[in-house]
């Protein structure tokens, strides 16, 4: 009898060779070699088990119970209304299931030169970008997942802005799933390419307009040349039934600058993975993110990042609130190579444990190869404090109401990350909302 | 308005209060004193509804309402408040929003309309000027580094936003040099109502000079074991606490 795991490979397996006839970019032979070599890996690597130790704590046998299937390519009828957030001025793009959606996007206001949008307009219209830059950050595909993705790339989003183009107004990026019957899966590909000097902020949500149940499958590649910066905010609230996965591959090259912010709220499954590849001296990233997980949720933080070149600062602190039977995994490693002197290197998880079955598996880990660098780790896992509870209180301050702003308070450190006003209260309002949601007045007694 | 008797209270099976009795009316301030460890924060601890002491005997009423049978909270809604001696630190949470939210729990139990964004800073502005706090206060979190003093008169603030019908201002003077006593005190002072109670609990004579009760009480060994007016305290300045004990043990 075949076991989950190799009934899935079959199954997606054959997706793979049933969609590709359908797939963008035909007589593109780097294409069709990028997508053959990843089918192969997919079924060299199979899917990931607890053994493996980037896996140790996540697994992924609720994922392989479903069979998903690319969303059909009729247009589901959204309403964005419901998704827009007031006074966020913003260049726009949409994917629904993972396809760009030119008519609830507005990209009209662009400056000349810059490219926000489709990567399968940009492969069917001018592939020098996509053919020259895809697969390069993210290299060979380190699981299944990717492999699944990359054989399949077809739609995503890119963006391209031009040497020395400062773009003042912010992206922002929407990506949307749904599936009222089968259930999908979505495999955005994303290319982001700032040439030496470029700045840009883009913002990326991740949301449904239902409770549906399918598979968020994106893959990022962002490649930042010498000088560029870039500000990447991301809020996941993705249905309560879906699996979401996120891997990013970042490639800095020298004096470039990387911000980003994450939220991840919402899904039952979801896991994003941040790699950040210093390829060029003195360059920088800071990584902020907060989690919140409760019932029937998995969350999950990877963050690689190497130091393969001198001077070069990463700042990392992650945090999340974990309630009800919510369970969380950080797994956080730098990597300070032996010619990567002067490295600047920090990391720190903090979590809160609103109730006696909520988990979180946290592991910073520091390897360092050089001497003379900066570098420290640390975790902390801990429960409201009861003198803080007992001082709000104290002040008529009702308890279930003292426990949402001691959280939202533990939260608001991350929150203030974000640099934008418009988006701030909105993710502040959202987090609030899963903490009211959480009970967590009776969990916490 | 407060009435305790007899009441006993240990932490983890040490007695602390040893069957204490006092009495409080409206309009009055009292002052109580005594050595470190007499059970003078405990005492302040348990009518605010703190956890970690067993009440194993007496009583507590506000009001003629059993004061221990209520959630901390719901003592505050009623009008109790206590001025910590070592203010907590709520990172993360701003100063205006705490107040805010502690003054409309606070208005929603007594029945009075919440107070919107323009309202409140209306009423906490002209509080702001009686501990001679800067509106900056309010956009720092909630004695998230502030200074000694600072916190202490942010306590103060917390009150007079709150207005309470009894105030328990717990060792208020301790760590405030001359200049921020004074400010603290004239901040209490100008709260001093017929209609407010106040309980000043310290180690130090100090504050007195200050904010003058109306009754001295000293507490030791978990009782009160001696009361009178103002000249007790100067008298305890001059003899220490040995002399009551002494005399208590005589």
């Amino acid at each position: 009898m075949n076991t989950p795991a190799a009934e899935s490979l079959q199954h997606y397996g054959d997706v793979l060779t049933r969609i590709q006839p359908q797939l963008t970019g035909a007589g593109q032979p780097w294409l069709a070699q990028h997508r053959r070599e990843a089918a192969a890996s997919l079924q060299q690597l199979g899917f990931p088990q607890r053994r493996q130790e980037a896996w140790r704590y996540t697994s992924v046998d609720r994922l392989l119970q479903h069979a998903f299937i690319p969303a059909g390519a009729g247009q589901p009828e959204i309403d964005l209304n419901a998704f827009l957030l007031p006074q966020l001025d913003a260049h726009r793009a949409v994917f629904v299931n993972g396809r760009f959606v030119a008519g609830l996007s507005s990209l009209e206001a662009l400056p000349a030169g810059v490219t926000v949008g489709s990567l399968k307009q940009q492969i069917e219209r001018n592939p020098i970008v996509p053919a020259k830059w895809l697969g390069q950050a993210a290299g060979a595909p380190q699981h299944a997942f990717s492999a699944l993705n990359t054989a399949a790339i077809d739609d995503g989003l890119i963006i391209h802005v031009p040497q020395g183009q400062k773009l003042e107004r912010l992206i922002e990026v929407l990506h949307l799933t749904t599936a009222p019957t089968d259930a999908v899966m979505s495999q955005s590909r994303n290319l982001l390419l700032l040439e030496a000097g470029a700045q840009a902020t883009l913002v990326e949500r991740f949301a449904s307009p239902d409770a549906a149940l399918y598979f968020n499958n994106n893959l990022s590649e962002i490649i930042l040349q010498d000088d560029a910066e870039l500000e990447h905010v991301w809020l996941q609230e993705e249905s309560p039934a879906a699996f979401h996965l996120h891997s990013l591959f970042i490639n800095q090259q020298a004096r470039s600058r990387y911000r980003n912010t994450g939220f991840a709220l919402g899904g039952t499954w979801s896991r994003t993975e941040l790699n950040i590849d210093f390829l060029g001296a003195a360059a920088a990233a800071e990584l902020d993110g907060l989690y919140v997980a409760g019932d029937q949720q998995l969350t999950d933080a990877h963050i690689d990042i190497r130091h393969s070149v001198p001077g070069c600062q990463s700042h990392t602190n992650y945090k999340g609130l974990l309630h009800g039977r919510g369970r969380a995994v950080f797994d956080g490693r730098i990597e300070v190579k032996a010619n990567a002197g002067k490295t600047d290197a920090h990391l720190h998880n903090a979590n809160l444990l609103l109730s006696r079955n909520a988990e979180v598996d946290t592991k910073p880990q520091l390897e360092i190869y050089a001497d003379d660098v900066k570098c420290s780790h640390g975790t902390t896992v801990g429960q409201l404090d009861p003198a803080q509870l007992f001082y709000l209180r104290s002040r008529g301050i009702a308890a279930t109401e003292a426990r949402r702003l001691l959280c939202l308070g533990f939260a608001g450190e991350i929150i203030d990350r974000c640099g934008i006003a418009a988006l701030r209260e909105s993710i502040e309002a959202a987090v609030a909302a899963r903490l009211e949601q959480a009970a967590i007045n009776v969990e916490a007694e | 308005m407060l009435n305790i008797e007899k009441l006993q209270a240990s932490v983890d099976d040490k007695p602390i209060l040893n069957g204490l009795d006092l009495k409080v009316n409206a309009g009055e301030v009292h002052a109580i004193m005594g050595p470190n460890g007499s059970g003078k924060s405990t005492l302040a601890h348990i009518l605010a509804g703190r956890e970690g002491y067993k009440v194993s005997g007496g009583t507590a009423s506000f009001e003629g309402e059993d004061l221990l049978a209520l959630a901390p909270e719901e003592r505050a809604r009623r009008g109790l408040f206590l001025a910590l001696q070592y203010p907590v630190e709520l990172p993360g949470v701003n100063n205006m929003v705490f107040l805010k939210t502690a003054l409309n729990a606070v208005r929603a139990a007594r029945g009075k309309p919440l107070l919107d964004a323009v309202g409140f800073m209306k009423l906490v502005r002209e509080r702001l000027g009686l501990v001679q706090m800067d509106e900056r206060f309010l956009k720092r979190n909630v004695n998230a580094g502030f200074s000694g003093g600072e916190k202490k008169r942010n306590e103060i603030l917390q009150m007079a936003v709150l207005e309470p019908k009894l105030a328990i201002l717990d060792e208020t003077d301790s760590g405030l040099d001359i200049d921020a006593l004074r400010v603290v005190a004239d901040g209490v002072n100008a709260l001093r109502s017929p209609e407010r109670a106040m309980i000043v609990v310290t180690h130090y004579q100090r504050l007195l000079d200050y904010i003058q009760p109306d009754f001295v009480h000293v507490l030791a060994g978990g009782r009160i074991v001696r009361s009178g007016d103002r000249t007790l305290a100067l008298e305890l300045e001059e003899k220490g606490y040995g002399w009551l004990e002494q005399e208590d043990a005589a």
